[in-house]
């Protein structure tokens, strides 16, 4: 992901008003970390599993956080039961920044990743987390700032899936 | 010592803390002893400890107390270096530890009826005050501390399977309801609006 795109992408999620971003790293977007420390609006919670991504960030969110989990594809499959049994159970409003490894527009594709990207759709769609593909950084920070509104709105997790440009 | 006992000790101790439980009895004995609008009744196993950090994180100045079990606390060692490395003064951890699955009710052993001790793997995690209590003397000593005093804490509390939930009337709270009452006991008493998207 070209730096520009990176900032864009922490810029964005600061205009929309996220202040907490629990994440494990991953490949595609791991240059906005750097960013994310680099600003003092964010808290960042580094955690060991996706699955305590969710726990922890819906904790946080109960607080009045407004939370981003940022992780790649693979573990919305790990986190699928908090994001069930927490997430939705409860009704707490989540971010989910995901690098949509795997998938067909991801520039680094290859068979290590195609299969775990092939399920991520049907999953999200299973678990009822509405969800939008990004695969360029047109109008970026828009569907950021929609995200959240309907993350609020619904007060349920929300994913957007970075591929393409983002994978570069 | 029974769980129930360690319980009925901390309930009247609880003023502006927020509290977390995790499955099964001790949700159910727990939302028998305490109607505190800052009881957050999860009822799922291995997530109460990774909200209970959250909301730690999220509320540095307000004590968090976790209702930990022994079979959950095993299905999100995760959370150990997670908490470990956090090390938010503000959260204490109780993990009830009855060395069974007790929802089986057959008794299934858990792994720490054998060789493990979770007060060891939280130390080996880097969690510095993680201890093991056998006895409601060392348990309220632990608690009030707990309630009091800053400094996180992770204190295994070793129970016999006991099974008096059985006969509680369970609460008819639902989740939903729960965490609204929970969020608007927060508003309250923090001053602030939290949820956004209002009609």
């Amino acid at each position: 992901m070209e730096a520009a795109l990176a900032q864009r992408l922490v810029s964005g999620l600061k205009q929309a008003g996220i202040d907490l971003v629990a994440y494990l790293p991953e490949t595609r977007l791991s240059q906005i970390l750097p960013l994310l420390r680099g600003d003092p609006t964010f808290t960042l919670v580094p955690v060991a599993s996706e699955s305590e991504a969710v726990t922890i960030g819906a904790g946080a969110a109960l607080t009045g956080k407004q939370v981003a989990i940022y992780i790649e594809c693979t573990g919305l499959y790990v986190s699928c039961y908090t994001l069930v049994s927490i997430a939705r159970r409860y009704g707490v409003p989540l971010l989910l920044i995901v690098g949509y490894l795997g998938s067909m527009a991801d520039q680094r594709n290859n068979t290590v990743y195609a299969v775990s990207g092939s399920y991520v759709e049907p999953l999200l769609h299973a678990i009822d987390i509405p969800f939008q593909v990004l695969e360029s950084g047109e109008q970026l920070e828009r569907r950021i700032a929609d995200a959240v509104r309907q993350m609020h709105a619904l007060k349920l997790p929300v994913a957007l899936l970075f591929t393409g440009e983002f994978s570069e | 010592m029974i769980r129930y006992d360690c319980l009925k000790l901390l309930a009247p101790r609880i003023t502006n803390h927020l509290v977390v439980t995790s499955l099964s009895g001790q949700k159910i004995e727990w939302a028998n002893l305490s109607q505190h609008p800052g009881n957050l009744l999860i009822g799922t196993m291995g997530t109460a400890l990774g909200v209970g950090i959250g909301l730690a994180v999220g509320l540095p100045h307000r004590k968090v107390i976790v209702l930990e079990s022994d079979g959950s606390m095993l299905l999100s060692l995760f959370n150990l270096p997670t908490l470990a490395n956090l090390d938010p003064e503000n959260l204490k951890v109780f993990v009830f530890d009855n060395q069974v699955y007790s929802g089986t009710r057959i008794s299934e052993p858990t792994a720490t009826a054998g060789k493990t001790d979770l007060a060891r793997m939280a130390r080996g995690a880097g969690i510095e005050h993680a201890v093991t209590v056998a006895s409601l003397t060392e348990f309220r000593a632990e608690m009030e501390t707990a309630v009091q005093e800053s400094g996180l804490k992770f204190v295994v509390c070793k129970i016999e399977e006991s099974v008096g939930h059985r006969a509680i009337l369970r609460t008819d709270l639902d989740p939903l309801e729960n965490k609204y009452q929970f969020v608007r006991y927060l508003e309250r008493t923090e001053g602030r609006a939290i949820f956004r998207g209002r009609g």
